[in-house]
């Protein structure tokens, strides 16, 4: 290894690590605070936690919201991504098949892309009305909502993988005698399972993380809220007593880092292809 | 007499047949979810942006354009449009400088690679709620307590509090968060580098800058476009961060246009109003996002 690479290596972790401090800084903070008592971060809030205080965490988890934010979240976003599983892959599969000779299957693609340029604010408050009219304002109602928004994105991301895949093996399967129906199960479905996965962590993702839906949807009682929610709400509530504050934030925010440190790599791939190709 | 060949074009039309009905029975649940909960809202939306309604009352009157006329005029629109333009162009710098930065020295062959990838990237999976709230107490009592110490009067009291540098400490945890998806990209984008491509400009006598521009640069460019979109939207959409963070404030300094029109629909009741505001601002967006991505999808070279 020549000189200038060694300095160059140098400088490289110089900078990284400066970075991870950066990046560690706040959640060491936050994790710490959660060990102290209110007495004692107040005499500093850099110091390791002298005895590991448990009081903020008893408090926090005798919170019954906090059960309701958990269920909600976990509705909201296991049922959203079931009903997208089920209806947007063979969507994409007829369109993909068909826009190349059917005018109107092209003319739905570019109907259905439409809503990609349109922001969320443009249909938030005309939503909120509707879902009211509909008596939907409810976890289980904006699974709807979540829908029809991946019906734009998730949508344009299977058109596009399915164009790469080539419909020889599907040809096969009709030439056997195969229903449509069945050529998709058996055949085109499996050959998906890479874009399926890049929707189902992206989708899973932003609803799991989303804010702006819940707050105008489900904003009104406690057992409607989801966890983004739920931290908003008790961070105005106890701004004051920050040790609870922050315990409140590490409790709802511990499944979706333990589910980052075991998929870790699904997800990094799934966010990255889904951003190049979306 | 039937022949093979009519039999198979018989059989052919009626498998033919058979796909058109299954594809459509494939495209109907989609189709009617995406009219009545995205298509149907915006008509509603247009229809109520030429009404005089404030979202409450049973009755409400026709007022035709009065609405849109009002915006031409309304200080606070402005004002907001202008937060969100300078946020954005400091955003697309801010992101753009530090991740290319960040994915360089993450391609570089040194141990403990993976380990800085893993954590720079972990910011992206946690919420922004999340993170404003974190930030929110860092800024309210962690920061000035380390100003104090230090000495530095820029830290010595809430960055979130001061009209002037509010925006900066909005886009510090934009930023701290925003960098990390940007990063793997560019990642990404340079890994599909071909290393020859710089001995060869070695050999040629071409120094480390040189080569940079030369050679990665180009490479970036699609990613670069891919980056843009994302971080110009995020930036003209910006709510999460300001509505935990600073609700606005102090004084309508970090006012964003998404956080006005929350504002004006669900808080004052201003709800035919807010709607022509979120129309026009979405035309705005419509026009940006369509633009960058037909320039993108032209230039884009495999």
């Amino acid at each position: 290894m020549n000189a200038s690479k060694r300095r160059g290596n140098v400088i490289t972790y110089v900078f990284l690590t400066l970075g991870a401090v950066l990046i560690l800084f706040p959640l060491y903070i936050c994790i710490a605070t959660t060990f102290k008592t209110s007495s004692e971060s107040a005499v500093s809030f850099f110091t390791l936690p002298k005895s590991l205080y448990l009081g903020n965490y008893a408090e926090v988890l005798a919170d019954e919201k906090l059960y309701y934010a958990y269920k909600n979240t976990i509705l909201v976003t296991v049922l959203s991504l079931l009903a997208e599983m089920l209806i947007m892959p063979p969507m994409s599969y007829a369109l993909s098949r068909s826009m190349g000779h059917s005018r109107l299957f092209r003319n739905l693609y570019y109907f259905f892309l439409l809503g990609i340029f349109l922001p969320w604010q443009v249909r938030m408050m005309p939503v909120v009305k509707l879902m009211g009219w509909l008596n939907l304002l409810s976890p289980s109602g904006i699974v709807l909502l979540y829908l029809a928004h991946a019906t734009c994105e998730s949508m344009f991301l299977y058109v596009g993988y399915l164009a790469t895949v080539s419909n020889s093996l599907e040809e096969a399967a009709y030439i056997d005698g195969a229903t449509t129906l069945q050529t998709y199960t058996r055949v085109i479905l499996p050959l998906m399972r890479p874009i399926l996965a890049t929707v189902l962590i992206r989708e899973g993702l932003a609803i799991w993380n989303d804010f702006q839906m819940p707050l105008v949807c489900l904003n009104r009682s406690h057992k409607l809220w989801t966890l983004t929610i739920y931290q908003n709400n008790f961070q105005s509530e106890y701004s004051v007593d920050y040790n609870l504050a922050f315990a409140c934030l590490v409790v709802a925010s511990l499944p979706i880092m333990i589910f980052y440190v075991v998929m870790q790599k699904q997800i990094i791939g799934g966010l990255t292809n889904g951003a190049v190709k979306g | 007499m039937v022949t093979p060949a009519k039999k198979r074009a018989v059989g052919r039309s009626k498998l033919q047949r058979e796909q058109t009905l299954t594809f459509i029975a494939f495209t109907i649940p989609g189709f009617l979810m995406y009219c009545c909960f995205l298509i149907f809202p915006i008509l509603m939306g247009i229809y109520y942006s030429f009404m005089d309604w404030n979202g409450i009352s049973p009755s409400y009157d026709f007022i035709g354009l009065e609405n849109y006329a009002d915006l031409l005029t309304d200080r606070k629109y402005k004002a907001a449009l202008l937060f969100n333009v300078r946020y954005t162009l400091l955003l697309i710098v801010g992101v753009v400088v530090i991740s290319v930065i960040l994915a360089l020295m993450l391609n570089r062959e040194i141990k403990g690679r993976s380990f800085f990838r893993t954590l720079y990237f972990a910011p992206a999976v946690l919420s922004m709620i999340t993170i404003s709230l974190i930030f929110k107490q860092i800024f309210f009592y962690v920061l000035p307590a380390i100003g104090q110490r230090l000495n530095i009067a820029l830290l010595s009291s809430n960055v979130l509090a001061d009209r002037d540098l509010a925006i900066y400490g909005v886009l510090f945890v934009h930023l701290w968060q925003g960098v990390a998806l940007p990063t793997l990209l560019f990642l990404a984008g340079l890994q599909t580098i071909p290393q020859e491509l710089y001995e060869a400009a070695s050999i040629d006598g071409a120094n480390a800058w040189q080569q940079f521009r030369a050679i990665t640069v180009t490479y970036l460019l699609p990613t670069l476009s891919v980056v843009l979109v994302l971080v110009v939207k995020q930036g003209l959409m910006v709510f999460d961060y300001v509505k935990s963070m600073t609700q606005g404030g102090p004084g309508g300094a970090t006012q964003s246009i998404a956080l006005l029109i929350y504002n004006n629909g669900f808080e004052r009741n201003k709800y035919s109003y807010s709607i022509t505001q979120a129309i026009a601002t979405g035309l705005i967006i419509a026009f940006i996002s369509f633009i960058q991505i037909k320039y993108t999808s032209g230039k884009k070279v495999e």
